[in-house]
């Protein structure tokens, strides 16, 4: 066994490890050997998205979706069907690019299909569906792209925050999803596995020595069976699963009283922002579907920002604090009239406040602020504080409007626009069947991890339990990490574990 | 083979008195002669470097301060690496064990959890001869009052730096280039008893000085938290009735921890039984009863959850029976030890409550029961070699780090004698990784995560399980021993070398053997092999079913025996365990780059002109992780964050490379 040598060629291993490591660092995240997949065009009003596969796999995909294999870099046009299912597709353009000789260095390949929904889901669902084929980390194929030498050091540079952004959108993406009833599925799913792994280590480790009942194993075994089962039934069900919100999520927060329903009012009257469809109203956060300037968009108004001992308001604050660290762009409305009199002031003022209202976790870049009724003021006091706020590092872009007169509207919009462009050429903003697509894959591997449990449970219990901690890491990269400390947080909770 | 004795000096010549011995220079000065620091001297020496010992009595170097016995899950992990790194640990075990058995024999040869009884004579007899006797040590008997202090060496990280120290009592100063302070729980220690408090860190041992601890926290401006442990009391052996409680026998054969040992000092037969017993709800009502005059229990410092008093087992699961294990202190002492009932009441309470429990009826306390509070400086501080970030060339092990147990402390003075003796010698530090070794994720823990509570050793806490086996400690760190640390002798690597020549030339010949599953069926008998395999399966492919034996191969298989039947167990560990070691590899060379990349000791988190978000920045700024591996495992620690610093590091490259240590 090379495990064995393997540790005699430590050193040897160690050097080349160093000069590796710059690569490794970057390129093992997920596994090298796994082909990935993603949809690489942005959404939108588009008539074309991309869906891009890197890896050694990625010939298998294009043999398994479509029939007659194209030629290499030549867009050739072709059927797509589901590998199992045999259902057609879609009909796109399919392109081969064999490595080394393309944008990751790897085998991959490039379906080109129709824009819909429904398209680009059944296509990722299908690719999903293939073994050793998974979706792509944030970030991964520029990392790959790196790994073979496509990329240099300073393209990389940008890579730190391409991972932050991507990684960034996944968790609020994520976090819409787990608001749900999904949310408290994986969440139950995650108590129970960990429980499962908790009571095993426990036998592992204190049995010898502690009161720990012999029949604790079998439970073990009863749940994780049962846990089986329910994701299994969960992951069959899932074409009829929850209602996914699209589009991108801009919310309007601010204090009371700053203006922001005038501001909803405004956007949705403009012909610029076409009211699509009224969408119910969540006692608190009203919601409307909008499409401005070509781009879907979730509004949604937010109850005011304030301290309060009323129970019901308590409850819209909380709300609206939650729809705020879901959003992938903020409007925060801020009333002029209440800004400090002082222009030198304002940047601090404004920042101190921007951290109340947003949570601390929530980035500038997400955010616009818009200075309301700027009517009440005079233009030679507006023009210092915008001076001010020029030579501040610390406030986001921020624009002046005046619900009352509409001026400084075609700015404001300007801004937004600006900001939907950048935030829907990113593939994985406001498109939920990815996040879904995600979770299913994790899903289904921490299933098959649950299977090597009982595989090996009369074998060597050290390996079942490998299975649990398996299992329990892709549930967990939907869910949170769970990390040693919180395994045995459980078991001394539940076991008298004291020699 | 066991095959020595003991090798006491006619005269204590190597033990000196302060008055010879303060005008001399050592490399290292290690304080303290419990388990991390008796390690520390010993390891220390075998790097090379010139080492005194400084403790309290000479007497008690070695003593078992609590429970009599060694090993056990994860901490026998712990105590086979201390051996591959030729430390002194497992010999001793195997000198003075009385009572050896291999704990978790039904689940798994990865977490096999050697153990033994010790004789404490014996085991203190051994660490003491092997101390004396060692080249390169000298023994002083004295206390310590103070560090002794100078400006740092700019071109090393550290605001000071240690020259020696200055003994109590105008004792005078001894200089040295490292010092490893190894002070248990005697740091501020306070000893309680019912509702008595005094200070001290063993009972019938004098307080340490109060010098080093005002010098630690003071001085060099370390962050300082305080934890609490305990002991049972000592009962007389023959007050007890046996008949009430039930035998346990150890392995007829007994397994020594130590590679270098076929044999244990104490033959088959010789060994001493252990005897279980139960708590019963009298001893829950004795505990309510004294609660109101236990002092200690009514401390919220922090106890470990996982040996608890027997007052906090009582109060936190209330009407559930404990189990009570009676354990022999010795061959031929007349105590046992009550393990599980750790008791700090009043010592007429204390008689109260062991009448509650069968066997125990008419039993009779020699040394009652008692609890400990001391300090011990926040692990974060220290580098991976165990060394205090600010201060050069002071190094910390033990108890001082917030660990409990034996074999934690021990491992850890290992690991800061060999850095403190390679530091002395002007040799870069090294580090262990944690995914290579128990020492390291013991390390890695205490360094990247603090400690709450004492921190003791679980095979829950490795995430590479399956690879840092008992059975291939030696594979793991005898060679790199040799090789890259300087800390085992040649004797030893070339048993090592041996070893894994003849595993590698064993598993090969098992791999060119294929066969059908039929035709293994027909050689092997009764295994049950899956009809539907049709595929051709080699030896090692067969030693993963649980029914074969490597013997059974042997026996079949007439190239396989004679040569490699002394590693039957170890070829089953690596048929089962190899896969999965094969899936976890590239995790393993992730962390291993991750780690290997150091990040600068000057770096100002604050002002880093990279894009980090501010709670980003304090987390690292407050833990100060030595690499990138270590950042990347702190809780709220980004994937962008990482590539930024990446970024940062890879940069100023060329900058660094001057400070950075060659570690794997």
């Amino acid at each position: 066994m090379h495990f064995i040598s393997g540790w005699r060629r430590s050193a040897a291993v160690i050097t080349a490890i160093r000069s590796l490591s710059v690569k490794r660092l970057l390129c093992s995240v997920g596994s090298e050997d796994d082909t990935i997949f993603a949809l690489s065009s942005g959404q939108g009003r588009c008539g074309v998205a991309v869906v891009r596969v890197s890896g050694p796999a990625s010939a298998h995909a294009v043999r398994s979706l479509t029939r007659g294999f194209p030629a290499a870099r030549v867009a050739s046009l072709r059927s797509i069907t589901h590998p199992q299912t045999r259902e057609l597709l879609d009909r796109g353009l399919v392109l081969w690019f064999p490595g080394p000789g393309s944008f990751t260095g790897e085998d991959s390949a490039e379906f080109h299909i129709h824009g819909g929904p429904a398209v680009i889901s059944g296509v990722l669902q299908a690719l999903g569906s293939l073994p050793g084929l998974r979706p792509a980390e944030a970030g991964e194929f520029t990392r790959r792209a790196f790994c073979a030498g496509k990329l240099d050091l300073t393209e990389v540079e940008g890579l730190g925050d391409l991972i932050h952004a991507e990684t960034e959108a996944q968790r609020r993406q994520a976090l819409r999803q787990m608001a749900g009833d999904l949310g408290r599925i994986y969440q139950d799913w995650r108590v129970r596995l960990k429980r499962c792994l908790a009571h095993v280590e426990a036998f592992i480790d204190f049995s010898e020595d502690e009161l720990i009942e012999d029949g604790i194993l079998n439970d073990v075994d009863t749940a994780v069976r049962q846990l089986q089962t329910d994701m299994e039934n969960h992951l069959s069900d899932q074409r009829r699963g929850e209602r996914l919100r699209s589009g991108v999520q801009v919310v309007i927060a601010g204090s009371t009283n700053a203006g922001k329903s005038s501001l909803l009012n405004m956007l949705t009257q403009r012909p610029a922002a076409i009211v699509s469809a009224t969408a119910g109203t969540t006692r608190d956060v009203v919601e409307v579907p909008l499409d401005i300037g070509g781009y879907p968009v979730l509004l949604s108004d937010t109850a005011g920002l304030r301290d309060t001992t009323d129970s019901v308001e308590q409850e819209g604050v909380r709300r609206a604090r939650q729809r705020v660290e879901q959003a992938d762009l903020s409007l925060v409305v801020v009333d002029l009239t209440q800004l400090p009199s002082e222009p030198q002031l304002v940047p601090v003022f404004l920042s101190e406040h921007l951290k109340n209202i947003l949570e601390p976790s929530s980035h500038r870049q997400q955010c616009i602020l818009i200075l309301n009724k700027s009517d009440l003021s005079s233009a030679e006091h507006n023009r210092s504080i915008q001076a001010s706020l020029a030579c501040s590092a610390d406030v986001p872009d921020a624009c002046f409007l005046s619900c009352h007169t509409r001026d400084g509207l075609e700015d404001l919009l300007t801004l937004v626009q600006n900001r939907l462009k950048t935030l829907c050429g990113d593939p994985l903003i406001g498109s939920p069947t990815l996040t879904q697509n995600r979770h299913r894959t994790l899903l289904q591997k921490s299933v098959e991890a649950l299977h090597q449990y009982h595989q090996y449970r009369d074998v060597d219990l050290v390996l079942a339990a490998e299975g649990l901690r398996l299992g329990l890491s892709s549930l967990g990269r939907i869910t949170g990490r769970v990390g040693p400390e919180e395994i045995l947080d459980t078991i001394f909770k539940e076991f008298c574990i004291g020699k | 083979m066991l095959v020595r004795r003991l090798r006491f000096p006619k005269r204590l010549s190597t033990c000196s008195t302060a008055s010879d011995i303060h005008t001399q220079h050592y490399d290292v000065i290690v304080v303290g002669g419990g388990h991390a620091g008796t390690e520390a001297v010993a390891a220390a020496s075998r790097v090379g470097a010139k080492t005194l010992l400084i403790t309290q009595k000479i007497q008690t170097i070695g003593a078992l301060s609590c429970n009599p016995s060694l090993g056990g899950v994860g901490k026998g992990h712990l105590v086979k690496e201390i051996d591959a790194l030729d430390g002194v640990m497992g010999q001793a075990g195997d000198w003075a064990g009385i009572h050896f058995s291999i704990l978790n024999r039904s689940k798994g040869p990865a977490v096999w959890g050697p153990r033994t009884q010790l004789d404490r004579q014996r085991y203190k007899d051994f660490i003491q001869s092997e101390l004396l006797s060692t080249h390169n040590v000298t023994i002083l008997e004295g206390s310590v009052q103070d560090l002794l202090m100078t400006t740092a060496d700019p071109e090393k990280p550290g605001r000071h730096k240690v020259y020696g120290i200055r003994l109590a009592h105008g004792g005078g100063e001894i200089h040295s280039r490292s010092v490893v302070l190894t002070t248990g729980t005697f740091l501020s220690g306070t000893l309680f008893i019912g509702q008595n408090t005094s200070p001290g860190g063993r009972m019938a041992d004098p307080p340490s000085c109060a010098g080093l601890s005002h010098t630690l926290k003071e001085v060099l401006g370390l962050k300082v938290g305080r934890l609490r442990t305990g002991t049972p009391p000592r009962i007389i052996k023959d007050t007890i009735d046996f008949s009430l409680t039930r035998i346990h026998l150890p392995d007829p054969s007994p397994t020594p921890f130590s590679f270098m040992n076929t044999h244990t000092h104490c033959k088959p037969e010789e060994q001493l039984p252990c005897y279980l017993t139960y708590t019963t709800p009298g001893v829950e009502r004795v505990v309510k009863e004294s609660n109101q005059h236990n002092s200690h229990i009514q401390q919220d410092t922090k106890g470990p959850r996982y040996c608890p008093s027997i007052e906090s087992k009582v109060l936190r699961f209330p009407g559930r029976q404990h189990q009570v294990w009676l354990e022999p202190e010795g061959l031929t002492s007349d105590l046992m030890y009550p393990q599980g009932l750790s008791m700090t009441m009043p010592p007429e309470k204390q008689i109260c409550l062991i009448k509650e429990i069968p066997g125990l009826q008419r039993a009779k306390i020699s040394t009652p029961g008692y609890g400990v509070q001391y300090d011990f400086v926040c692990p974060t501080q220290l580098f991976p070699w165990l060394q205090v970030k600010s201060t050069q060339g002071l190094f910390l092990a033990g108890q001082i780090n917030g660990t409990t147990g034996y074999e934690e402390a021990a491992a850890q003075g290992l690991w800061a004698g060999v850095n403190a003796g390679r530091t002395s010698l002007s040799k870069p530090p090294v580090s262990l990784s944690r995914t290579q070794s128990y020492i390291g994720v013991l390390i890695d823990d205490l360094i990247g995560r603090g400690v709450t509570e004492p921190y003791r050793m679980f095979t829950s806490r490795a995430e590479f399980r399956t690879a840092l086996r008992p059975d291939n400690a030696d594979l793991r760190l005898t060679l790199r021993g040799f090789e890259e640390f300087g800390c085992v002798s040649e004797q030893r690597y070339n048993e090592a070398l041996r070893v894994q020549v003849s595993l590698n030339d064993a598993l090969s010949a098992l791999k060119s053997i294929h066969l059908s599953a039929s035709r293994w069926k027909y050689k092997l008998g009764d295994v049950n092999i899956s009809e539907t395999k049709s595929s051709i399966l080699n030896g090692v492919d067969m030693l993963q079913y649980k029914e074969v034996s490597f013997q059974m191969l042997a026996s079949a298989f007439p190239e396989l025996s004679g040569l490699y039947l002394e590693f039957s167990e170890r070829l089953k560990a690596e048929a089962i365990y190899s896969p999965h070691c094969e899936k976890q590899r590239k995790e393993i060379e992730r962390i291993q780059a991750e780690e290997s990349l150091y990040l600068p000791e000057d770096i100002d988190y604050l002002t880093l002109p990279v894009s980090l978000s501010q709670e980003v920045r304090e987390i690292l700024d407050s833990i100060r992780p030595s690499t990138l591996g270590a950042a990347a495992r702190l809780s709220g620690i980004t994937p962008a964050a990482i590539v930024h610093l990446f970024n940062y590091v890879h940069r100023n490259k060329h900058r660094n490379r001057s400070k950075t240590v060659g570690v794997s």
